[in-house]
């Protein structure tokens, strides 16, 4: 599981993409729970099997 | 007279009209006043709510009309919790004179059981974020050692029954926040499975992850007010119409013949827990197993791949809900919420949908393995509480919760005390159930309480 890292420029874009302007400071207190949260990122990513599918549920058990 | 009982002993002294509720909150709101400037567990005492609150349920107690085992008990609820004309702030600047019209769904219903509120608890902001010191109230403080966390986003609520200003109140938890605050406060804390108790009126933090749940002394304090707590509610898309058991039911019947899988790979080694805390799991797992229980290790997943995948379905919630604000107020929110959700940003909508992809395969694997099973354990927290200046950032990114499974899944979680560690601060295991089994849940919980004559000691402060 291979970990993509991120700078400051690509996190910067990232944020006004989502119509957060922040300044470069602000951008920069991000930056180290970013490079965090592309671990988590790479792990959902890994491969998984056709049947994996969104829909969720669960079985009541029955008395 | 003491303000260290449990519900069950308070309300069993009101009914034999040997505990006057009147007396009883007189007691707690004196305990507020001396004790909470040191803690700040409450955000706002409410005090002639209280004191009109217990006079009502001194006048049924005399009538012979009491509503139940809660009528009387002094509880107080978490700030993200509505009450009609009563602040409710999510402890966080935008919501600082926010006067809801209309009480939480599991508001009213612990009103209606004649609960009386002592006040709104602090918790870290909007449910996510905490420890911060960056907001217009301090963060609370844990009664074994003020110097230390309490862990959250329950905080108030777990520092508030551990110093016995109250003997119950409401949590929500979406990554582990009731089970977080009573691991490190030494209480007790149930996440019930998801649809069994109302989120409709509690300010949300995640739709998919957010339960309403019970904080207390003991697992039978939680079912008395879980009793209290669940049913269906229309107005809350997630909740489920089905009958409410008794929660108490099963207390007291042992565990005999319950079959418990310990997932010792989620704390020994996917993420370490301190040895008192690995210790004190061994030792409960000898006791249910003298006690006639079948006890076996299981795996599961990594805890990571949990985690992962709640964090990020979390985060991305959050922002769908926070988003117009944080673009509009980005300081106005502290910085650990702000800087946390934010993050949001960087995920794509494939990666969204690869993690609920993943959860789906995640429920499955959890209720497979359930299949065999009437409890998962698990530890709480990694160990005793860490100094509360000294919590990193981000700090619940880096290593893998062992509370999220259970928001992922929405299987029933408790955690209960275990002893304490090298420190002398608390220490827990969570015991998980099958969706809808709360009664054995609480069963198993309630047998190992029992049998614990340190469960009596309490904090040095609050005697």
């Amino acid at each position: 599981m291979s970990t993509p890292s991120i700078d400051e420029a690509e996190l910067n874009t990232m944020l006004l993409r989502a119509g957060l302007a922040l300044t470069p400071d602000q951008v920069r207190a991000i930056l180290p729970g970013a490079e965090i949260f592309r671990t988590m990122i790479a792990r959902v990513n890994a491969p998984l099997p056709r049947e994996a599918e969104p829909a969720l549920t669960f079985t009541v058990e029955k008395s | 007279m003491s303000a260290m009982l449990t519900i069950a002993e308070a309300a069993r002294r009101i009914a034999a009209k040997q505990l006057s509720p009147v007396e009883l909150v007189k007691t707690h709101l004196d305990r507020i006043r001396r004790l909470d400037p040191g803690l700040n567990a409450f955000l706002l005492v409410t005090e002639e709510r209280a004191l009109t609150d217990a006079r009502a349920a001194e006048a049924r107690q005399m009538s012979g009309a009491l509503r139940g085992r809660l009528d009387g008990i002094p509880i107080a609820h978490k700030d993200i919790y509505n009450t009609a004309g009563i602040r409710t702030t999510a402890h966080s600047k935008l919501l600082e004179h926010n006067v809801p019209t209309r009480d939480a769904h599991t508001v009213s219903k612990w009103a209606d059981a004649g609960a009386v509120m002592l006040g709104k608890l602090a918790t870290h902001e909007f449910a996510f974020g905490g420890p911060s010191f960056d907001l217009p109230w301090p963060p609370a403080r844990n009664p074994w050692n003020r110097d230390h966390f309490t862990a959250g986003s329950s905080s108030g609520t777990g520092a508030a029954v551990a110093a016995g200003l109250i003997l119950g109140g409401t949590g929500s938890d979406t990554g582990g926040s009731i089970r977080g605050p009573a691991a490190l406060c030494g209480i007790a804390g149930i996440k019930p499975t998801y649809g069994l108790s109302s989120r409709t009126g509690i300010l949300p933090l995640a739709f998919s992850l957010d339960h309403a749940g019970p904080m207390a002394w003991t697992a039978e304090d939680c079912g008395l007010l879980l009793q209290g707590m669940a049913g269906p509610d229309p107005e809350d898309p997630a909740s489920i119409d089905r009958p409410i058991p008794d929660f108490t039911a099963e207390l007291g019947k042992g565990v005999k013949g319950l079959r418990i899988g310990v997932v010792r790979h989620f704390f020994e080694r996917d993420h370490r827990a301190s040895d008192a805390t690995r210790a004190g799991i061994d030792a409960a797992m000898d006791f249910y197993a003298k006690e006639g229980a079948e006890v076996r290790d299981i795996t599961l997943s990594p805890a990571a791949d949990y985690h992962a995948v709640g964090y990020l379905i979390m985060i991305c919630e959050a922002f769908a809900l926070h988003g117009p604000w944080m673009r509009e107020r980005f300081m106005d929110y502290g910085e650990l919420f702000r800087d946390r959700v934010s993050l949001a940003a960087t995920l794509s909508g494939p990666d969204l949908i690869q993690a609920t992809r993943r959860r789906r395969m995640l429920c499955r694997e959890m209720a497979a393995a359930m299949e065999n099973l009437d409890i998962i354990v698990s530890a709480s927290q990694p160990g005793e509480a860490p100094r509360i200046d000294s919590v990193p950032k981000w700090a619940n990114m880096e290593k893998p919760s062992f509370t999220m499974p259970f928001n992922v899944t929405g299987f029933p979680a408790i955690s209960i005390c275990t002893g304490f560690g090298e420190a002398g601060l608390p220490i827990a295991m969570q015991l998980a159930g099958k969706p809808f089994a709360e009664p054995t849940l609480l069963r198993a919980a309630h047998a190992y309480e029992a049998a614990m004559p340190w469960r009596a000691r309490r904090p040095a402060m609050a005697d």
